[in-house]
This record gives structure tokens, C-alpha cells and sequence, in this order.
């Protein structure tokens, strides 16, 4: 890695530690317009000669160490994986894109018939796939966030503030997450969707509880929490919300997450092996919730490229799948709505 | 004139600079200073594209010439602070970064740059306090800019 940004100790550090351990090659990116959480282009995913971390222009201290962190941290564990077996990802067929969205559409008629308001035959027919992708991109990036960050947490102690403010930061824009889509979403997806991200928090809560948010507490804007601690404020955070009704799914979603995680051993030496066992109990910790959730035969673990060649065919799998549960009913409206 | 046009030069490099077009913003940071030596902003710009390039020798004699303009020119020492780092000359890059957060207290980089090379010299509590500062300033700056996003 060469880079002319400065960089903390501890990050330094770990980077070059991943490229030894993986023997590769780690490009740190500036950009304006990047994600507020950073993006990772990695090798084990595309065909690429270098992983490149990609972080907002923005952040020129330790938000950006931050970024890289979290990423660099993502980067060993599929690393690990593709070194020691094989790196594989929640994917999708045409035939599991069927099963899914028929079992999604006969939820939201059950839905249907209670509301008022019922919506659009059209409007219902296009929120399936929409759903059902939304569905795959949390399950292939909410458990392993939960891991990522429980392990940043315990091996880069200088940058706890600045994962704290992270982490209330991307809590906020989860939550936000599909509630203009409360009305239209059936009831069930909506509360499982944010009984995941609750899971996630409080996981992170009782993770992160020694920490009270100094010194961030000397910004204006950060006033109001002051004294409280993570789990206070995160737990305040969802209790004056809409959707409390996901804390049931969401405590046994913790329960899900809690269990594998606690017996991780977080300041073990880092090698190859010790990131493979954390791919391992991402890999089960997503099965299990995708068991929870009753979406067994939505989604099936295939290589990076599998998922890459889906997104590229999903409009295809998403007409096939509407033709298998409508029949003809949906060619007039589908195609006459798609061209 | 010529320093007006001076400015309008430096205007333009920074503007290829930001878009990460070295060779184009050096070039005009070379005539910029060609008619108007005495400007410490052309010397620190020019500075700043010689350490996005991997020249930090180069970019100190810059620093230099833009602190002699202006002993109190508080980009150039936190731009200094940068080039010190990245030569890991951390004692240096701890006095220059120094000074450039005591001359301008809202400097994340400044305040970064002093608690990196406060770590590497192994004063880790100090180190504590520069990153608490420089963590401080960039979440407001994060905080603004989220705003200013919800506004577009």
C-alpha cells in the first residue's frame, strides 16, 4: 500500500497487516461524491487486480480511518475465506426468485384485506422483487456489519469515538429506511426488516456500552445526549418509534446474533484462520436468520460472480417468477407497464 | 495586473487540482508564480498538489517559501505537518502541525496530523487529546454537510 494521506497508527498497521496476510494489494481512494460508509471494490468479488476502499473526500481524519477500518476488516474475513475454502455470498435464482415473491404475494393479500386503501394491483406486483432484493442486500450486508464492527470495537481502541458516532449515524439512516413504503409494504417484511436492524443496534449497544460519547458531547448538535450511553441512546431511539412492535422479532433476532458472537475470542492473534472462523459464524448467523424469517428457499450461497450475473438477469428472473404465479393475467399489465 | 492574473491562474489550478489533474493545476500554479512570487497561497497550493503526487521533499521547500511570505499563514504549516508525516519525520511533523492548530484552531488535518505523529513518538495520551480535537471538528463538518445535502 503506498498512500501520501495520513493515517493512524492502528490503521496503518492493519493494513499492511492485510496485505501480507492476503497477499495483496490495498488502494485507499478519495472521492466527493462517495457513500457516507465508505464502499469496498475487492477482488474476491470483482475482476479486478487490487481492492480499492473507497471513502468521502470529506473525511480527512479519523472518519476516514474509520471507513477504512471497517472495510479492511470486511476485505480479511472474504479473504480468509477465498484462501481457506471458498468465498460465497447470498445469491439468487429464477426458481428462488419464484418461491419468493409468490410467498411475498400471498402476505400482502392477507394485508390487503384488511386495509382501507387498497393498493393498485400494478403497485403490489412491482413492490414483490423490489422487496425481495431488498431482503437479499440486508442479509448480505447486516450480519456482517454486526461483525465487522464488534471486531473494529475490540482490536482498534483509539478509534471507539469515532465508531460510536458511525454507528449512531448509520443506525438513524437504517431506521429511515422504507418507512415512505410503511403503507404499501405488507406488515410482516416491514417489521422484519427493522426487527433486523433493532437486533443489529441493541448487538452493538451492548457492545459498545463502556464508552459515553466524549468528546463529542462538546458539539452543539450532540447536547441532548448527554450523560447517555449507547445502549440508553439507542435504545431511546426505538422506543419512541412506529415500529416498536419489531422489538418481539427483533429479541430474538439479538438472540440470533448474540449467541455465536459472544464466544468469539475478539483479541485472538489475526490470522487467515481466525478470519475464516468469523466468515463461518456469518455464514451460519445468516442462515439462522434467514430460517427466522421463513425465507429458506428465497436465497441460495453462490460465488460473488452468481449474485453479480443475477442482478444482471433479475429483470428477467422477475418477469418469469410473475408469469409463474399470475399466468397470462400479467403479460398485458407487466409488459405494457416495462416497455 | 499581473496579480490579478496571478489569482485567476491559481483559481484555475485549484480547480484542476480538486478533479485530481496534477500535471494541469501544477502548470498553472508554475505561471502563477512565475508573475506573482510574493503570493504564500500560490507556494502552499503548489505544495499541497507536490504531496498528492508523492513529492513531499519538494513540497517542504514550498511550505518554506510560503511561511517566509507569511510567518503566520496557518495552511502552509498544517501542509508542512503533512510533508514532515510523510517523510516520518514525526518530531518535525509534530512542530509544524503545532503551530498550525494553534494559528487556526478548526484545522481537522492539523489536529490529526499532531496525534499521528504524537503516536508514532509514543505519546499515546496526548495523542488522545489531538485526535478528541480533530474527531470533534470533523463530525461538525459532517454534521453541516449532512444539512446542507437535506437542503438539496
Amino acid at each position: 500500500m503506498k498512500t501520501e494521506m495520513p493515517l493512524s497508527k492502528p490503521i496503518r498497521r492493519f493494513l499492511n497487516t492485510t496485505e501480507e496476510l492476503l497477499d495483496t494489494e490495498i488502494s485507499l481512494l478519495r472521492q466527493p461524491e462517495a457513500e457516507p460508509q465508505g464502499t469496498l471494490v475487492d477482488i474476491y468479488t470483482y475482476d479486478i487486480e487490487r481492492n480499492v476502499i473507497i471513502f468521502p473526500a470529506q473525511y480527512i481524519g479519523l472518519l476516514k480511518d474509520f471507513v477504512i477500518a471497517k472495510h479492511c476488516t470486511n476485505l480479511m474475513i472474504k479473504g480468509a475465506a477465498a484462501k481457506k475454502g471458498e468465498y460465497k455470498v447470498c445469491s439468487y435464482t429464477e426458481d428462488s426468485v419464484a418461491i419468493g415473491l409468490r410467498q411475498i404475494y400471498l402476505d400482502a393479500l392477507k394485508d390487503e384485506v384488511n386495509k382501507k386503501d387498497k393498493l393498485p394491483v400494478q403497485k403490489l406486483i412491482q413492490m414483490l422483487f423490489i422487496l425481495f432484493t431488498h431482503f437479499n442486500d440486508d442479509l448480505n450486508e447486516l450480519p456482517w456489519n454486526a461483525i465487522i464492527n464488534a471486531s473494529v470495537y475490540h482490536r482498534m481502541p483509539k478509534i471507539r469515538k469515532t465508531q460510536l458516532y458511525h454507528v449512531m449515524k448509520e443506525s438513524k439512516n437504517d431506521m429511515d429506511e422504507m418507512m415512505e413504503q410503511e403503507d404499501i409494504v405488507p406488515r410482516r417484511y416491514f417489521v422484519l426488516n427493522k426487527a433486523m436492524f433493532y437486533a443489529r443496534d441493541m448487538f452493538l449497544a451492548k457492545t459498545l456500552p463502556a464508552d459515553e460519547l466524549m468528546p463529542v458531547l462538546n458539539i452543539p448538535q450532540m447536547k441532548k445526549f448527554n450523560h447517555l450511553e449507547v445502549k440508553e441512546m439507542l435504545t431511546t431511539r426505538w422506543t419512541h418509534t412506529a415500529w416498536y412492535q419489531s422489538k418481539v422479532f427483533g429479541d430474538n433476532m439479538l438472540d440470533i446474533i448474540e449467541k455465536p458472537l459472544t464466544q468469539v475470542n475478539w483479541s485472538a492473534e489475526p490470522s487467515l484462520d481466525y478470519y475464516y472462523d468469523l466468515y463461518k459464524i456469518g455464514i451460519n448467523l445468516t442462515n439462522q436468520l434467514i430460517s427466522y424469517m421463513t425465507m429458506k428457499d428465497w436465497y441460495v450461497w453462490e460465488k460473488p460472480k452468481h449474485l453479480l450475473m443475477a442482478h444482471d438477469n433479475s429483470k428477467d428472473y422477475e418477469k418469469k417468477a410473475l408469469k409463474r404465479i399470475f399466468g397470462d393475467l400479467i403479460s398485458d399489465s407487466w409488459e405494457d407497464d416495462s416497455s | 495586473m499581473t496579480v490579478k492574473e496571478a489569482v485567476e491562474l491559481l483559481r484555475k489550478g485549484l480547480s484542476y487540482a480538486k478533479r485530481t489533474k496534477y500535471k494541469e493545476a501544477m502548470s498553472y500554479y508554475d505561471k502563477a508564480l512565475t508573475l506573482d512570487p510574493k503570493n504564500p497561497e500560490a507556494w502552499y497550493l503548489r505544495a499541497s498538489v507536490l504531496i498528492d503526487t508523492g513529492r513531499s521533499k519538494e513540497a517542504l521547500v514550498d511550505c518554506d517559501k510560503a511561511i517566509a511570505l507569511d510567518q503566520n499563514y496557518a495552511p502552509a504549516w498544517s501542509k508542512k505537518g503533512l510533508a514532515y508525516y510523510n517523510l516520518e519525520l514525526f518530531k518535525e511533523g509534530l512542530f509544524a502541525s503545532t503551530r498550525a492548530s494553534s494559528l487556526n484552531g478548526n484545522d481537522v488535518t492539523a489536529w490529526f496530523i499532531k496525534g499521528v505523529c504524537l503516536d508514532e513518538l509514543g505519546r499515546s495520551d496526548e495523542a488522545q487529546e489531538a485526535y478528541g480535537k480533530s474527531l470533534e471538528l470533523e463530525i461538525i463538518l459532517d454534521i453541516e454537510n449532512e444539512k446542507k445535502k437535506v437542503g438539496r
